[in-house]
């Protein structure tokens, strides 16, 4: 036996030295990601490019390395060096990778992704020192990637079969103690001790015994088994050959699923070398041992994974498992003991005999040994396979490997172990991975698929997907798990269309109980942790959908009809007016704006439209530009003199007063006016308009837009007083004695400080004084050089008013975090930058510079790098010991945020203020302690939008209505639904994706820089139409919308 | 074994090892809920209701599944198993049709006694969506209706089909919520393979599967099926004097509570207007009704006048009494052994064959040993249609591990249990049998010790071997060399073996050759006279046996009595008062030639319709018509009753107490279970009037128990069968006194030959007398359905019988078909020699190349009217198995 091997080790050794031997050689993984990805396309052009050039290499095939995200990934070496790592590479390159790699041994940089091999190429990191990489280990996937995996010999030369050869001259109990010393866990889901289930079957006493391979891997989002396979498959029949010889099994089965097509083929070139090379077959090398293996091709239903479902299955029967015990083990494949092992389990047993049970056991934790390859897929940036040592975190997973979340999203939770397991919120990514932790969660390792989830994510459908996965997937034999998963299906449904109760959420989880302790399989037994997890880590979410219709990912359609409309404080509708644009209809347009929105030219320039936020449109491509539409639609309707003139209502109600004429008390007062009230705004300043007047500049919304949209609300009938400070020129007392209802609207005025040394020096200013001074025309005392703190919209608003004052030369915005993490509108920064302002990442001050008299001279500051992760899922900044240094700067603006402030709170009794000076209302209600007495905007919420603001106002009105109605104050709230059904316009869904969201035109820097004009262009009439008509126009899915529809049509 | 000890809720209770805890419960009366337990067939713990804790383990055990160990401490209940038990009984409600009063198992639901235990609130139901939609009633079949909406998916009725029907008409159909009871293809059932057992229906614990228009019975009524050989217990519920329902008699070792679609369906026939109800007598060729006197009167007249040229035709499907009266009256009134009846054309080889090897004409070994066979041997048997309980007994036995033969020319469904299955030529198979027994001989399987100790004519027999090489056996059968080799083996070696045949061994014009060769073959094996072993030809009607033992035949009397031994005849004489007969009478098949020839000229016929069941059937009309008295005594107005003179309207099984014996010589209780209709009469009764009227004197019987003591005293077999003795379960023949248990198996000391030994007989290969040629090219032979029985008298009048099956068709192999250009479904004309008949064309792979099939059910295709009364030379049996025929195509 030994001559044998070694003979055939010298041959492979050969063959392996040939691939990293002198001649170029090209790998290209054409796993079926690689293949996905267009990697069969690149390897002919490869050979098509080396034919004509005459260029000699050697093209070879290797399984998944892992990054799936970066495939088609193609190997080159040349020149005796390092291979070089290609990601993403397109046909297109091929030939200028081989013209410049293979042909002049250089590099090509923007393409490679790191090195690999022991010398390095100066200036490419090592492939396994980069940021995917370096949290992982290679074991049982060392070969993936590497190997050719039709080449037996590749593997052997890797050590391959080396664990056989040790285990063909132990004895079966001492290969069980073996792998008993390992620690290794059943690496199929429920981590059975492997030496323990093996243990079961050697002790049969039966002729006949069976192992099965168990690589069905039916859970959505899995592939680590079908990568390992094509990668590897060698591994997997050596630890078979292992396993078998162990139990004294001598037939084998691999049940893998048909629609594995690759890993199929892989599997039986692999078995075919062995039975040639006389590792299957009988006697195996002289050892006395005979084993063979054969493959049964499963027909995808998910319950065949489960191990008795999966011998009924081989067995010809349906797919439906029987109770245990009997455990297969016992009595399994036609009534004889069996082991089902899963396909890394016994991977991992071939590496355990070649490298030792100590070895093996080194990394993991104390009860999960050794490491786990997982399919990290879902909204991550590093989609792939990856391989840890078990207790590796969720968030090392996800944010170091993974890369994070793709589009600055922020994470919600994962998903671990498919339909069987259950969701881990961001607040736990931080526990160790094994088996026992996750189960502690609630949710189970299962084998190795690791879904991301971000806020897009809605928990309550994520629960109603897997539920109905496991009830299509239930092999209908027992009661719990046939009638039980349907039951909470239609519960969910139900709930996400609006139609739960909220006794619902206790009745799922009594359900969910009973289909657990009720089931025969696992699948039932497991197929309700998703729900139950849910409900633990987010029930809120399931509150939201039952009480108030809400679903904050912008998911469940009954509900939503259109994110854009849902998630639109004032409920406008978007859908109908965008219809309207796109059918050039753009009265109606205007009309449907106007219904919801009085300030709706203000809005459609200045709203940070959280409606772009959950586009429909956006999951395939970009959003569209909805705001620019609604500013295209006012702005026509300016055009053509539509803006209302007259007095519109007729005032026959109560009398109301409504303190402060922002955003949130101008909505209030509108729709008050609508509802028939007296309706009496008071305003401190001179102008009404709030933040919209004093802290947006004019060259984002100009004064006489802003006015436009005002005369809209005073022609409604709504009252004025400006210049009239509630609690200075008339008290509060005295309102509420005249008014039946009041409302406090007053805003968020007051910046926050740095907190820093030297703070109230001459030069430092708050930005809405800066902004309001500018807006005003007043005098700013603008120097020369000028430092913005603080990275939101108000610093950027601040820094480019500011590098339009006269003497501004230069402003700076200093922000204590990275580009990443900004949360101004990128098109607002990149207008900055345009106009000339720098922006200083990862940089906190820390002190004033000042000179004798006060007066600021600069800025010392400190950089800073990301640290630990802080309760948002961002890395907290912490300050760079030593990194202190010092700018020179005339003036600092702040802008580091706003706490609210009335003017009067003390005059009030019954006002309960919390710390950071908001009023304390009822969430839903706006009703303050006072009888009578509401408040919206950020005097309650802190400074926030103006939508928002305006929302609460709408919101504020209703409730006023019932108030004075002698009705109960409460919230109704049902699902969201447009008014109007407009007409889609004839598109083509797959044509349209591919169109580009037009950008909004600003007018050239050289002709802003200096004044305030408004910088951005509204859209021309054809750009407006054109991307109107890209909307999928999703309400038009709900089933109101289609039967709407039908009736139109009919 | 040894018992052991565990504990249900602290009781101390003895347990079997390897018994669940749900059966321990059960026996000892504790209730445990279950929907999905029937203690017919395998447990699958689908219902999860049965749960238990067992003190030591963790969780919910389900009690079904779960075996007893020493020391067991088990819970039937508690907080937690009451949660989960409620959970799922409340999902199941809220799936499930709630409207019981108009269920028609209201009252005997499983559901509603698990539901009263376990106790489901209507509040908690509320709570829960109900959602499921209304699904379509599958009523496609006859009998039965599905009703998906009623299911809870116990999976009863599939484990049921499975493991007790062996038909497999019924799976999990698709997956998740939507999984249902379906079929293959999730074909309606009656388009399934379904073959409407009705076991299904029987074991469904809901209303889900439930008899058509069903009416509860007001009492039962416990008797013996009036269908096939097999003679299943079943009780017949009445109302009124109506039969409303039947149902398998669990306690009955013949069928243990199964029946086949005819004995749990096919009882409408017995109150169906059509039934004789007054006596008819032919004037100008149109029947007039008679009074009984005038009847009589004139039988008794007109038979006086015919002695010395009359015959009669009992009957194997009346009672032992009255065919015991019947041959009574031609032997002691008539003073003729002209006395024979159907027999003669299914099982005379038997009789003959049997009676020369072992001296008995009879299945060997009974049907209960059937399940402890090693090896069953099923050869010219197509038991699962013909024997349909025996088929279950077969499939029950190959369950429990033995390996199964089929030899058949046509692929019956029996092969797909088979391990060895040799597909011979039809006519082909002494040449079968001998070469596998060459075989053994050659390679030293047989049973030497059995063969010196209790056989004799061996060595003749080996030196006839010699004819049957493999290599010729294999050409001739047309069965691989390799599979008859495999079979005589496994025949030989597996042992014990038991053989079934029946007509695809007897109706050859060499039957008794094929019956002498199965003889030889368990002989040589010493495959007889050993429980689960012997021969066993299936008897075709339900008292086909009870007609033989009874004397029913030309040459003995009741209990195989020779009428040519002096001794014997001196018996009869001093019992019945009269001078007998000593020469053998004519057989059945021989009559039509004599009254053609005029040496026949009265004719009493009883339960009999030869037109259609006789081979030529032509010549038999032609027969008839020559007649000059006809009498026939019968249930309905048959073919063959056209032609007789006088119509006797009879009682039918329902309406008569009596005795049939079946296949395995078990003497049943067949007990009156309503009024006959009109004025029909009981069989014995009729022929007793007729001897009285003719000045006969023992007929003055008052009951049918009176006829069973002379039959006691007379027969030595059954001189220990009293009615006392029966009235709970049959006794076997021989039973030669009161005292004595009856005989499971026969020849288990010795043979019943003269000198106690079995005898092995040389054979030689004789061809069927008409084979394909090129005028006639294809091969016909003649096979009965399931559905149907003898000539359709009675199944033809269930309505739904019909409706599986409502007429005749020929089964034809594709390439026949190909070559003939036919298409399935075509009507064509078949012609033979004799005859021409109109059938639709089957095209199926069950019949080889060659060869088409037909049976002889339908009186709108008599099949008879094309086959060849070539018959045996010694049991004077018709060769309907084999002749030729061609097919013309309807122009």
């Amino acid at each position: 036996m030994r001559t044998g091997f070694d003979k055939l080790k010298k041959d492979s050794l050969k063959e392996w030295e040939l691939l990293s031997g002198g001649r170029p050689s090209v790998c290209i993984g054409t796993a079926t990601c690689g293949r996905s990805a267009g990697s069969m396309e690149v390897k002919e052009e490869f050979e098509n490019v080396l034919r004509t050039t005459g260029i000699e290499a050697d093209i070879v095939e290797v399984g998944c390395i892992g990054m799936c995200f970066a495939e088609p990934i193609v190997m080159v070496r040349a020149n005796g060096k390092d291979w070089v790592c290609y990601g993403e590479v397109q046909t297109s390159q091929v030939s200028e990778i081989v013209e410049k790699h293979i042909k002049n041994n250089t590099v090509v940089r923007d393409l490679a992704l790191g090195t690999l091999g022991d010398t390095g190429i100066e200036g490419l990191p090592a492939l396994f020192e980069s940021q995917v990489m370096k949290g992982q280990v290679r074991r049982i996937l060392s070969n993936c990637g590497i190997i050719n995996p039709q080449s037996v010999g590749h593997y052997i030369a890797r050590e391959g079969y080396t664990g056989l050869q040790k285990a063909l001259r132990l004895s079966p109990s001492e290969i069980i103690d073996i792998v008993k010393k390992s620690g290794l866990r059943g690496r199929g889901g429920a981590g059975f001790p492997v030496w323990k289930k093996w243990t079961f079957c050697y002790e049969q006493e039966t002729e006949t015994k069976y192992l099965i391979c168990n690589a069905d891997e039916g859970d959505p989002g899995a592939f680590m088994n079908r990568s390992l396979i094509e990668g590897d498959p060698h591994s997997l029949i050596e630890g078979m050959i292992i396993a078998g010889y162990t139990l004294g099994a001598h037939e084998a089965y691999i049940y893998c699923r048909a629609e594995y097509p690759l890993a199929l083929e892989r599997l039986r070139l692999a078995i075919e070398q062995a039975e040639n090379i006389g590792f299957l077959g009988h006697d195996i090398f002289g050892s006395g041992f005979s084993f063979s293996i054969k493959i049964k091709e499963g027909a995808g239903a998910f319950v065949c994974g489960e191990e008795t479902a999966l011998i009924a299955s081989i067995e010809g029967e349906r797919g439906m498992p029987v109770p245990r015990p009997p455990f297969p083990a016992v009595s399994g494949l036609w009534a004889k003991p069996t082991i089902i092992n899963n396909v890394e389990t016994l991977a991992s047993v071939a590496l355990i005999l070649r490298k030792g049970a100590e070895w093996y056991s080194n990394i993991g934790t104390e009860k999960s040994k050794g490491s786990k390859t997982f399919a990290l897929v879902g909204k991550v940036k590093n989609t792939g396979l990856i391989e840890v040592p078990l207790g590796t975190t969720i968030r090392e997973m996800v944010f170091e490997i993974g890369g994070g979340i793709p589009d600055n999203r922020k994470f919600k939770a994962v998903q671990t172990g498919g339909p069987s397991g259950g969701c881990i919120p961001e607040k736990l990514i931080d526990v160790p991975v094994d088996y026992d932790e996750l189960s502690r969660l609630g949710t189970i390792m299962g084998s190795g698929g690791i879904v991301v989830m971000d806020e897009k994510t809605c928990m309550v459908d994520f629960a109603r997907y897997f539920l109905e996965f496991a009830n299509k997937e239930s092999c209908g034999k027992c009661a719990p798990c046939r009638l039980g998963t349907r039951q909470m299906l239609d519960i969910l449904d139900d709930i996400v269309r609006g139609r739960g109760k909220i006794e619902d959420i206790d009745l799922l989880l009594e359900l969910a109980e009973g289909v657990k302790a009720g089931s025969l399989c696992g699948l039932g037994q497991t197929a309700p942790n998703p729900v139950i997890t849910t409900i633990k880590y987010f029930r809120h979410e399931y509150e939201e959908h039952i009480l108030q219709k809400k679903c904050r990912a912008s998911v469940c359609k009954e509900l939503v009809s259109s994110p854009c409309q849902h998630t639109c404080p004032i409920g406008t509708e978007v859908p109908a007016y965008i219809g309207y644009i796109a059918n050039k209809e753009y009265r109606k347009a205007y009309e449907i704006i106007l219904k919801d929105n009085p300030l709706p030219s203000v809005c459609g320039r200045v709203c940070h439209h959280p409606c772009e936020e959950f586009c429909q449109t956006g999951n395939w491509g970009d959003p569209i530009a909805i705001r620019a539409l609604k500013r295209f639609a006012t702005d026509w309707a300016i055009e053509n003199g539509l803006y209302p003139t007259e007095k519109r209502y007729r005032i026959f109600r109560e009398k109301v007063a409504i303190i402060g004429a922002g955003p949130g008390g101008l909505m209030a007062g509108f729709n008050l006016v609508k509802k028939g009230y007296d309706v009496t705004i008071y305003e401190a300043e001179d102008i009404a308009g709030g933040a919209l007047s004093m802290a947006i500049p004019e060259y984002r919304l100009p004064l006489d837009i802003l006015n436009l949209d005002i005369q809209n609300i005073i022609t409604a009938g709504v009252k004025i007083k400006s210049g009239i400070r509630v609690g200075r020129d008339i008290s509060f007392r005295e309102l509420k004695h005249s008014y039946s209802a009041l409302l406090i609207a007053t805003g968020a005025h007051k910046s926050k400080m740095l907190g820093i040394e030297n703070e109230g020096a001459t030069g430092v200013i708050d930005a809405l004084s800066f902004l309001k001074n500018v807006k005003l025309n007043r005098e700013t005392g603008i120097g020369a050089r000028v430092g913005v703190i603080g990275g939101g919209n108000a610093a950027i608003d601040a820094a480019r008013s500011a590098i339009r004052m006269e003497d501004c030369k230069k402003v700076i915005i200093i922000y204590r975090r990275t580009e990443k993490e900004i949360p101004a509108f990128p098109e607002e920064i990149e207008a900055g930058l345009e106009e000339g302002i720098e922006i200083m990442y990862l940089t906190a001050p820390v002190k004033a510079l000042t000179d004798g008299n006060n007066i600021l001279k600069g800025l010392r500051c400190i950089r800073m790098v990301p640290g630990d992760y802080d309760s948002s899922g961002r890395r907290r900044p912490v300050p760079v010991e030593g990194s202190e240094f010092n700018i020179e700067l005339e003036n600092v603006i702040v802008a580091i945020g706003e706490d609210p402030t009335t003017g009067f709170e003390n005059e009030v009794e019954g006002l309960e203020l919390q710390d950071n000076n908001t009023i304390k209302t009822d969430p839903e209600t706006f009703k303050t302690g006072i009888d009578g007495v509401f408040a919206v905007g950020d005097v309650v919420t802190g400074p926030d939008t103006i939508i928002k603001a305006m929302g609460g106002g709408k919101i504020a009105a209703d409730m006023i209505e019932k108030y004075l109605n002698g009705e109960d104050v409460k919230a109704e709230y049902a699902p969201t639904r447009p008014s109007v059904y407009v007409k889609a316009d004839e598109f083509d869904p797959e044509a349209e994706i591919e169109l580009a969201r037009p950008a909004v035109s600003r007018i050239p820097v050289g002709k802003r820089k200096t004044n305030f004009l408004e910088v951005d262009m509204k859209f021309d009439e054809e750009t407006a139409v054109r991307e109107a008509s890209r909307c999928l126009r999703c309400d038009l899915e709900t089933e109101d919308a289609k039967a709407a529809l039908k009736v139109i049509e009919e | 074994m040894k018992k052991i000890t565990c504990y249900i809720d602290n009781m101390r209770l003895e347990a079997d090892p390897g018994e669940t805890i749900l059966e321990l419960a059960r026996a000892n009366n504790i209730y445990i809920p279950t929907l999905c337990y029937h203690p017919d067939i395998s447990p699958s713990g689908n219902c999860r209701l049965c749960i238990v804790e067992i003190e030591g383990r963790r969780g919910q055990h389900i009690s079904c599944m779960t075996q007893v160990e020493d020391g067991m401490r088990i819970r039937s209940e508690s907080q937690e198993i009451n949660a989960i038990r409620r959970t799922t009984l409340e999902l199941i409600h809220a799936n499930h049709t709630q409207d019981c009063t108009n269920c028609t198992s209201n009252n005997n639901c499983e559901l509603q006694k698990v539901t009263a235990y376990i106790g489901v609130d209507e509040k908690r139901l509320e709570r829960l969506r109900r959602t499921r939609p209304e699904l379509k009633v599958d009523d496609s079949n006859p009998f039965f209706n599905l009703d998906h909406n009623k299911c809870i998916m116990c999976g009863i009725c599939i484990r049921t089909c499975d493991e007790v029907a062996g038909v497999n008409a019924l799976d999990y159909g698709f997956r998740g919520f939507d999984t249902i009871i379906s079929t293959f293809g999730d074909k309606p059932i009656k388009e399934s393979v379904c073959e409407s057992c009705g076991e299904c229906v029987v074991r469904c614990p809901v209303g889900a599967l439930y008899v058509k228009e069903q009416i509860l019975p007001a009492r039962e009524v416990k008797t013996v099926c009036a269908y096939c050989g097999v003679g299943c217990n079943l009780y017949l519920g009445v109302r009124g004097n109506k039969i409303v329902s039947a149902r398998g008699d669990r306690e009955s070792i013949v069928n243990k509570g199964r029946l086949c679609v005819k004995g749990r369906f096919g009882y409408s026939f017995i109150d169906h207007p059509e039934r004789l109800t007054t006596p008819l007598k032919k004037v100008n060729g149109s029947f007039k009704e008679i009074s009984w006197d005038e009847a009589l009167d004139t039988i008794a007249d007109k038979f006086s006048g015919a002695k010395g040229n009359f015959a009669a035709l009992t009957s194997a499907k009346v009672t032992n009494e009255d065919n015991y009266i019947i041959q009574k009256f031609a032997r002691a009134v008539m003073g003729t052994n002209n006395i024979d009846h159907c027999a003669r054309l299914c099982h005379a080889p038997t009789v003959s064959g049997l009676v020369q090897s072992f001296g008995s004409g009879a299945m060997t070994n009974s049907i209960d040993e059937f399940k402890t066979a090693r090896t069953i041997f099923s050869i010219g048997s197509n038991t699962t249609a013909a024997h349909p309980i025996i088929g279950l007994h077969i499939k029950e036995a190959r369950r429990k591990g033995a390996k199964i033969i089929v030899a058949n020319p046509k692929e019956i469904d029996l092969c797909r249990f088979a391990d060895i299955y040799m597909r011979h030529y039809p006519g082909t198979d002494v040449v079968l049998l001998m070469g596998m027994m060459k075989i053994i001989v050659d390679e030293g399987l047989q049973d030497e010790e059995f063969i010196k100790s209790r056989c004799e004519g061996y060595d003749e027999f080996l030196s006839s071997l010699n004819d049957f090489d493999t290599e010729t056996t294999s050409n001739i059968t047309g069965v691989p060399s390799d599979t008859i080799r495999e079979a005589a083996r496994l025949y030989a070696g597996k042992r014990p073996s038991s053989l079934v045949y029946a007509m695809g061994i007897t109706q050859h014009s060499h039957g008794t050759d094929n019956v002498l060769a199965v003889s030889n073959l368990a002989l040589l094996t010493g495959n007889v006279g050993r429980e689960s072993s012997g021969i066993n030809p299936l008897r075709g009607q339900n008292n086909v046996q009870g007609a033989c033992d009874m004397g029913g035949l030309p040459n003995v009397y009741p209990g195989y009595q020779a009428v040519t031994n002096d001794d014997v005849v001196e018996k009869f004489e001093k019992a019945w008062s009269t001078k007998l007969n000593r020469e053998n009478g004519l057989t059945h098949t021989e009559y039509f030639t004599e009254i053609e020839k005029g040496n026949i000229k009265a004719l009493y016929q009883v339960g009999e319709n030869p037109v259609l069941s006789e081979a030529d059937a032509n010549h038999v009309k032609k027969a008839l018509e020559k007649l000059e008295f006809f009498v026939v005594q019968d249930i309905f107005l048959t073919e063959t009753a056209r032609y007789a003179d006088i119509i006797l309207p009879a009682c039918c099984f329902a309406e008569k107490e009596g005795t049939f014996t079946n296949t395995e010589r078990r003497v049943q209780r067949v007990r009156k279970a309503v009024d006959p209709p009109g004025e029909a009469k009981d069989d014995w009764w009729i022929s007793c009037e007729i001897a009285k009227r003719m000045g006969a004197k023992g007929f003055d019987f008052d009951s049918v128990t009176d006829i069973v003591e002379e039959i006691n005293s007379l027969t030595p077999s059954y001189a220990g069968i009293t009615y006392e003795r029966i009235e709970e379960e049959g006794i076997q023949w021989p039973c030669p006194d009161t005292n004595h248990p009856g005989t499971k198996y026969l020849h288990s000391e010795k043979f019943a030959r003269k000198g106690g030994k079995g005898k092995l007989f040389p054979l030689l290969y004789k061809a069927s007398v008409e084979l394909p040629d090129k005028d006639y090219p294809l091969l016909l032979t003649t096979d009965r359905s399931l559905y149907h029985y003898h000539t359709s008298t009675m199944t033809g009048r269930v309505s739904g019988l019909k409706d599986i099956q409502g007429s005749e068709f020929i089964i034809i192999h594709p390439e026949d078909a190909k070559k003939m250009g036919l298409v399935d479904g075509e009507l064509i004309n078949v012609k033979s020699r004799r005859g021409n008949i109109k059938v639709k064309v089957d095209i199926s792979r069950i019949c080889p190349a060659g060869v088409a099939s037909l049976t002889f059910h339908f009186p709108d295709a008599p099949t008879n009217e094309l086959t060849i009364c070539a018959v045996d030379p010694v049991s004077k049996i018709p060769e309907t198995k084999v002749c030729s025929v061609r097919i013309e195509k309807e122009t």
